[in-house]
């Protein structure tokens, strides 16, 4: 299985990046870890005439804190992603979704940026990031733009981006201190793509729970929000089993012929009931 | 002395596995080498209207295109004709000419200078299929009126036997309870780690082909290749290097790489071809597609009466075995380690537009879960003790030898004594006491149980019994050069087995050398012995053997040429023993002064001095027929949590007692056990290969084929119990196929206890978590 | 730079390759057809088996997805940059002492892929060590004799830090 013939250029600053893009339009693809592209080139599914790799461009890798926001540029790759410091103190979600993805090695490569392009129902950090009410920030020639997660993800394998645009960073907004969270998917062996999985967060005001965040990914084409479907009463005696059934009942979930809409959902019911109790337990 | 047989020596092997320094096919440099590339049929069941090769052959690069029409010029077809009462005769060209039978099946061959410009250049080949209607399955192969997948067969039975022993319909009207159980186990493939290829080099001048390819089989390999190109044996050679794996997967003589030869000699160049993994997940070669059902008779205490099995299997499109080869052993063995006299078995094989069926690593693995399974069957239905159903129909030693209803002797087994062995070593009370804590937290435990009874080794007069063309047999030979350097050889081929490790401790005891002295050299057609070749679990106990003969006939010379060097009458008094001759004088082993090298020495460059009529040289070479079946036994106990919520299965312990008579390095046994058994756990609970309704294979990626990691695999304990086969040289059995049995069958075992409290049977396989959640749905449990 | 063959500069276990590829050349191929290092083995060429594992700067990727191009200037390590002078390092010699390696495959990705985890993990846990070799698919061994020559090597490595 070997790819199809392709140019290739290795800009070195994002201003080059993006002239490469202006340059070539939809005839080149942005390479980045390429743990999801370069499988569909080797296959062919992908044949880019023109390969712009974004490895060697500067500024692009860092993570930081700024204006109340835990900023990942888009090549943070998921293993430092995973073991970042500032990451696990303000964003932990996100440091344990990237800790889950894949393998050891493939983890060392992948990015975040790579990642919410590639806009795989089934991936972790794009759930993330729309539990998490991030910030996507594009930059393009003609500046940049912010893109809220919850409206960045079009479709399965599609976003909002532009053939000319580039993911430079994710704006994340710093965890609260009383918040608790909880991540959980279910795939059949370690590693693989998840058949469903469930992120969320919980805010404790003093004694009770005042507000849960939920989203759920991999049964719909983009991973969705679901606060809405989460009764009131957060918390409350007895309130996790029927909130999960009720997450469940209202997630969208979409037809698949390997495995039926039934399953999926009491997949989503088990892994909302866990994270729920995940996210009440830690929110301290 | 201590011999070394018995010790669990290092391989030999790893240094340079370790190292990278293997030398697997792809890894041989072939200066000149063009590279073969096919391309395979998108449909499923197709008639070739028409290939237009132009574009792709005009490409840069490119040296020649080439389809079946040219190919059944240079080659003859494949008859698959056995005297086999019910098995229908078929023929199989080189590459297809008239229709495809598969998604995947190659059509046309492009040689090119390198792979990356042959997939360019396959793009441009343009071929005009006529879509016919696909058979997807074993129901719809029957169906009247189905599309005929071989249209020289009246139908798509392709073959059906039947047989009965005793009077099993008396039985079932005598009795007055009758269990009914059924068994579904999907389709697989072998997925080694390296796929399928080949590097073939045409001597023009000599008129010689070299087949360079990993194959477990070389000798037969190269019968059968000489003849579909038309050359005498002599004209051919097949290397073997380095093998990546090969489970039954490596012994046919693919399309491919016979397209790969003949075209070395047309082209009179180097032709090299590397399978990449959808290829070889699509079309090399699938296996263990099978639905079986069983009936048995049994009286109040779960004792069996009479069993009835009925098997149909989906051999795929194409046969590059007999079709009744797989699922016949199942029938032979079904009653295992059980006293049943009145049995029945009704077996169907039918084509189906999949890729074509072959042996994988326990090619008749379902036979243990279809046993057992009965066995639990009646158990669930007269509310006994599972275990004590077993005890109840097992073999005692006193039983044996046992002659199976199908006319098979067990002899030197000792599946009672493993069975209660296992059933200690788990402890299986506290085992229950646990299982019945957790059900009242809602925590659904279970323990599987499995008893393997293994066909191994098949002699001679097996394949004579069963009508089959072939033989059992090893050979081999031994070697000392004149330095008293130790080189053997046998007709196998490793793929991962140790016998460079394995056969030197053999050779090295029978002979009375160091083992580290003993080369083993095996692959090559010219060099080693004619041979069977490796499969059906009788590496170890053939090659073990006939290795022993070879080893003891040199070694009665070498002491006998001593005694004329040392002026003794007889040998009787002296023994080698690490390469010293050592004589037995007042109740004590002394050295003399002759070492193995001063007798080769003699051997070879003085032989004036050896005993009157003695040839020069030290040389010796076997043939070995074993008995016509070995069998060996093993438990596998296996211990799973099913979360009912998700379905998911965990495995928290699992071990197997096993009884594989002599052994010659316990390491190397042991790591056949936990190969075998991860095989049978990674197939049962995750490995699918999916058609759907339209004949497209679904599982053309190991994103699809899911193949079980590290941490689906539990740790495995190997509890070693062994007797010996007193029917082999060695003692030895063969062991490499039971833990793929008992794998299959303890999973199941496991998972059907743990769902006992809701009253439902898995039947069928991959254990997939939809599939356990389709079976406890709505199901409330009972305590 | 155009999809032609184009010379480029591989630093490969400490050493120079100088070699003329196309930009879609895969780096397992580069290796073993124009470094003639035929250690590292092609599986499936999409990432999920883990045999061609390689490491650049230390860290483990699959060389089946990466082009020979993008590794220009990193240090990349083979299974042939890893025993030093014939002596194997102390996870080869453990996998050497369990029998955890049967056909030998998928070896070389293990060795590469365990030997950096290690290097971040000294003190594993068995089902951390499963964890991480969940990477690396074997079809010979059952994976119990690799994890007990990790484990093995883990304590080793920890003995002489201690020491």
């Amino acid at each position: 299985m070997k790819p199809a013939r392709f140019s290739y250029e290795a800009p070195t600053s994002i201003a080059d990046a993006l002239a490469a893009l202006a340059a070539r339009g939809t005839e080149a693809k942005i390479i980045a870890g390429g743990q999801s592209l370069a499988p569909m080139m080797n296959m062919r599914i992908a044949q880019p005439g023109h390969l712009i790799d974004i490895n060697r461009v500067s500024g692009l890798g860092e993570i930081r804190l700024q204006d109340g926001h835990l900023v990942c540029g888009a090549l943070t790759r998921h293993a430092d992603l995973a073991r970042h410091v500032l990451a696990w103190t303000h964003a932990p979600m996100l440091a344990f979704a990237a800790s889950t993805i894949g393998h050891y090695a493939i983890r060392q490569r992948g990015t975040l940026g790579g990642s919410l392009a590639h806009a795989d129902p089934a991936a972790q950090l794009p759930l993330a990031v729309v539990a998490l009410d991030a910030r996507i920030e594009i930059a393009s020639q003609s500046g940049n733009r912010f893109v809220a997660a919850t409206e960045f993800f079009a479709s399965i394998f599609t976003t909002v981006l532009a053939p000319h645009e580039l993911i430079v960073a994710v704006h994340v907004p710093l965890a609260q201190p009383s918040e608790g969270w909880g991540f959980r998917l279910f795939a059949r062996r370690a590693g693989d793509f998840a058949l469903a999985l469930v992120a969320c967060t919980a805010v404790r005001n003093s004694s009770e729970i005042a507000a849960v965040r939920l989203a759920v990914g991999g049964v719909a084409p983009t991973p969705l929000r679901l606060d809405h479907a989460v009764p009131k009463g957060f918390g409350a005696a007895d309130w996790i089993e029927p909130a999960a059934r009720a997450i469940a009942a209202a997630a969208p979930i979409e037809e698949n012929e390997r495995i039926s809409t039934e399953y999926r959902r009491e997949l989503v019911a088990a892994l909302a009931h866990g994270a729920l109790t995940d996210a009440l337990e830690n929110a301290t | 002395m201590t011999g070394s047989v018995g010790q669990a020596l290092l391989r030999k092997e790893d240094y340079r596995f370790l190292t990278g320094q293997g030398r697997y096919l792809d890894d041989l440099a072939v200066a000149g080498a063009l590279h073969a590339h096919f391309v395979r049929s998108p449909h499923a069941h197709a008639r070739i209207r028409a290939i237009d090769v132009a574009a792709a052959s005009g490409v840069p690069g490119v040296v020649r295109v080439v389809t079946g029409r040219e190919l059944a010029e240079w080659t003859t077809a494949l008859r698959m004709a056995p005297p086999i009462e019910g098995l229908h005769p078929v023929e199989m060209t080189t590459l297809p000419i008239d229709k495809v039978r598969f998604i995947g099946d190659p059509v046309v061959c492009i040689v090119a200078r390198d792979r990356y410009l042959a997939e360019d250049a396959a793009e441009l080949v343009a071929i005009e299929y006529e879509p016919l209607a696909p058979v997807t399955s074993m129901d719809g192969a029957l169906a009247p009126g189905a599309a005929l997948v071989d249209e020289t067969l009246p139908s798509n039975l392709i073959s059906h036997q039947t047989f009965t022993a005793g009077d099993p319909k008396r039985r079932f009207g005598e009795a007055s309870i009758m269990v009914e159980a059924e068994f579904h186990q999907h389709r697989q493939t072998h997925a080694p780690i390296e796929t399928r290829g080949c590097c073939v080099v045409w001597d023009e001048g000599r008129q010689h082909l070299t087949m360079h390819v990993g194959n477990q089989v070389p000798h037969p390999y190269r019968t059968q290749l000489a003849r579909r190109l038309r050359l005498s044996e002599s004209q051919v050679t097949v290397i073997s290097p380095d093998i990546g794996g090969g489970f039954g997967q490596k012994i046919a003589l693919y399309r491919e790489e016979l397209t790969c030869a003949a075209l070395a000699r047309v082209l009179r160049r180097p032709v090299r071809w590397r399978e990449d993994r959808t290829e070889n997940l699509l079309a090399a070669c699938h296996a263990r597609e099978d639905s079986a059902r069983t009936r048995a008779a049994v009286d109040k205490d779960g004792r069996i009466l009479a069993l009835e099995l009925q098997i149909t299997e989906d051999f795929g499109g194409y046969c590059f075995y007999p079709a009744n080869y797989v699922a016949r052993v199942v029938a032979l063995i079904l009653t295992g380690p059980y006293r049943i006299a009145d049995y029945s078995y009704d077996i169907k094989v039918v084509l189906t537009n999949k890729c074509g069926y072959g042996p994988m690593r326990a090619p008749m693995a379902m036979v243990s879960w279809i046993i057992e399974g009965t066995i639990e069957a009646i158990a669930r239905k007269l509310r006994l003790d599972p275990i004590e159903v077993r005890r109840v129909n097992m073999l005692h030693a006193s039983d044996l030898p046992y002659r199976m209803p199908t006319g098979e002797t067990l002899e030197d087994i000792t599946p009672r004594e493993t069975f209660e062995t296992a059933l200690a070593r788990f402890n299986i009370a506290d085992f229950r006491a646990r299982q019945q804590a957790d059900r009242r937290r809602g925590i659904y435990r279970g323990v599987g149980i499995c008893c393997v009874v293994e066909s191994t080794t098949y002699g001679s007069a097996f394949y004579k019994a069963a009508g089959i063309p072939g033989s059992g047999h090893e050979a081999g030979w031994v070697k000392i050069e004149p330095s008293g350097a130790v080189n053997a050889s046998v007709g196998l081929m490793a793929s991962g087995q140790g016998y460079e490790t394995t056969f030197a401790q053999v050779v090295a005891d029978a002979l009375g050398v160091a083992p580290q002295n003993v080369r083993l050299n095996i692959g090559n057609t010219d060099t080693a012995p004619y041979g069977m070749g490796s499969r059906g679990a009788r590496g170890g106990t053939v090659g073990g053997s006939v290795l022993t003969l070879a080893a003891r006939a040199l070694r009665e010379k070498v002491l006998a040429i001593a005694a004329t060097l040392l002026g003794l009458n007889s040998s009787g008094e002296l023994r080698l023993n690490l390469g010293r001759v050592e004589r037995h004088l007042g109740g004590v082993w002394t050295e003399t002064p002759l070492s193995l090298t001063d007798i080769a020495q003699v051997a070879y460059l003085d032989p004036l001095r050896l005993p009157a009529g003695m040839e020069p040289g030290l040389e010796a070479h076997k043939a070995y027929d074993p008995p016509p079946m070995t069998y060996s036994n093993a438990t596998h106990v296996c211990e799973a949590v099913v979360d009912i919520c998700t379905g998911a299965i965990h495995l928290q312990r699992y071990l197997v007692v096993e009884d594989c008579g002599t052994v010659f390095n316990p390491a190397i046994v042991t790591g056949q056990q936990h190969g075998a058994i991860a095989m049978g756990l990674s197939g049962a609970l995750l490995e699918e290969v999916v058609y759907d309704a339209d004949g497209q294979n679904r599982s053309g990626s190991f994103a699809d084929y899911m193949l079980a990691t590290a941490v689906e695999i539990p740790p495995i304990e190997v509890i070693s119990q062994h007797t010996p086969n007193r029917k082999t040289p060695t003692g030895s059995k063969g062991m490499s196929e039971g833990g793929v049995m008992g794998a299959i069958g303890a999973v199941m075992s496991a998972v059907n206890d743990a769902l006992a409290p809701f009253g439902v049977v898995a039947d069928r396989q991959p254990l997939a978590p939809d599939y356990i959640r389709t079976l406890v749905r709505g199901k409330m449990p009972t305590p | 730079m155009s999809e032609l063959a184009q010379p480029l500069s591989l630093n490969v276990n400490g050493e120079a390759h100088h070699v003329l590829v196309e930009p879609r050349k895969l780096l397992c191929d580069v290796l073993r057809e124009d470094c003639s290092l035929t250690g590292t083995h092609v599986g499936c060429e999409h990432g999920v088996c883990g045999a061609c594992t390689v490491l650049l700067d230390g860290r483990p990727v699959r060389s089946c997805l990466i082009y020979a191009v993008q590794a220009q200037g990193v240090a990349i390590t083979t299974i042939e940059g890893v025993a030093q002078q014939g002596t194997l390092s102390l996870l080869q010699q453990c996998l050497h002492e369990m029998h955890g390696l049967q056909c030998g495959f998928c070896t070389a990705g293990i060795v590469l892929t365990m030997q950096a985890w290690l290097d971040e993990h000294p003190n594993p846990s068995e089902a951390e060590i499963r964890g991480a070799l969940s990477g690396n698919l074997c079809r010979c061994t059952g994976y119990h004799n690799i994890v007990r020559a990790v484990a093995a090597a883990a304590r080793q490595r920890g003995k002489e830090a201690a020491e």
